[in-house]
């Protein structure tokens, strides 16, 4: 019973810290430089519908010589 | 918008562009219109998948209205990387904004990601970087007993966290040169640009171009410098806190001025320092409110 007693407690525990928030002291610094594909590293591909509602892929926008894509936070704000 | 200014620099490179966020097509499609930009694909990630894909979804968004928003590690993050007015749900999804060049086979030859979310490289400065020529824009020219001086800038106009560049293209006159850098050791002065700033304005170190190991026979020495015509690169990026956005929100037009210091010598007899007084003048856009819904 003892033993049954401890189990539970050490159990409850597991689920505690479980369920708590992450703890923000243990919270990776951001390297921006170090995100996404690096030099030499291919891009994935992709599908996505442009502002006249044409669909572009990494293909239909490439020039003869490669391509720069820009990410923007948004066009709205 | 700057890319549709610079599309037929960038397509007379080889160059395809395109320009990815997670606004629905409907919003592009205003935005583009009110914007003029006819020829810049405007892609809709509006599920944020590609972002995903490409490892650059900003989960400070999501940490800053999460249950963690109060810690102050948090709190300083989201200021770097989401809002400097602080978090949002309208932030949810956004990528950490940046820059991927890619070759034909779509791997990546060079990126330009920032670590403060407002600062950005200009889509000239990015050409620079690439070695692409481009317009700039001219500014003043002049020309001293020693050098003809063309300075030029790589936009016409500026903003909140704008990462561009001022140009000096000098040409020394006949048997005429300056002294570039590792000459100051022999006791010459180095040609050099300083800049009066305002404290909302940062410059990193002045980009001098290959130099010429010069045999001076007066004085059987060598050292560097510059006999071709050469341009040096001054990059500079307008600070995007609430504080500079608040001194850059007064001002129509940002007015840089500096001096070109230098020292010449022809191959018999060296001159005395010069300072040449410089002036570029920036059109400051405020930053665009307009929304499209």
């Amino acid at each position: 019973m003892k033993h049954c007693l401890s189990a539970l407690i050490i159990g409850t525990c597991i689920l505690f810290v479980m369920q708590a928030p992450a703890n923000t002291q243990d919270r990776e610094e951001i390297d921006v430089a170090s995100l996404g594909p690096q030099v030499g590293e291919r891009i994935p591909e992709f599908a996505i519908p442009d502002q006249n509602g044409t669909v572009q892929t990494l293909e239909s926008i490439m020039g003869e010589e490669g391509a720069m894509i820009v990410f923007h936070r948004s066009a709205d704000w | 918008m700057e890319l549709q200014e610079r599309f037929t620099e960038l397509r007379a490179q080889g160059l395809g562009i395109a320009a990815i966020s997670y606004d629905t097509e409907e919003v592009l499609a205003a935005f583009a219109q009110r914007r003029g930009i006819t020829d810049v694909p405007l892609l809709s990630d509006d599920d944020s998948a590609v972002i995903r894909a490409f490892g650059i979804y900003n989960h400070v968004a999501e940490e800053g209205i999460g249950e963690n928003k109060d810690d102050a590690a948090v709190k300083a993050d989201v200021e770097k990387y989401v809002s400097v007015f602080g978090a949002n749900p309208m932030i949810v999804g956004t990528p950490f904004p940046g820059t991927f060049v890619v070759d034909r086979d779509g791997r990546v030859t060079s990126r330009f990601f920032e670590e403060f979310y407002r600062e950005r490289n200009t889509a000239a400065n990015i050409m620079l970087k690439l070695g692409a020529p481009i317009s700039g824009i001219s500014g003043s020219t002049g020309e001293t007993p020693h050098l003809d001086i063309a300075a030029s800038q790589s936009n016409p106009d500026i903003t909140v966290g704008s990462r561009f560049h001022l140009a000096l293209d000098i040409t020394p006159k006949p048997n005429m040169h300056v002294y570039a850098p590792g000459a100051s050791e022999l006791g010459y002065r180095v040609i050099d640009l300083q800049l009066d700033t305002p404290d909302f304005i940062r410059t990193l170190p002045i980009q001098y171009p290959p130099s010429e190991n010069y045999y001076f026979e007066p004085l059987d020495e060598r050292a560097e410098v510059f006999m071709q015509p050469f341009q040096l690169i001054q990059e500079i990026v307008v600070g995007g806190s609430p504080e500079a956005a608040e001194q850059l929100a007064q001002l129509d037009v940002l007015t840089l001025t500096g001096r070109l210091d230098y020292q010449a010598c022809d191959d018999k007899v060296c001159f005395n320092p010069v300072s040449v007084p410089l002036t570029w003048t920036l059109t400051v856009n405020q930053l665009d409110r307009q929304r499209a819904r």
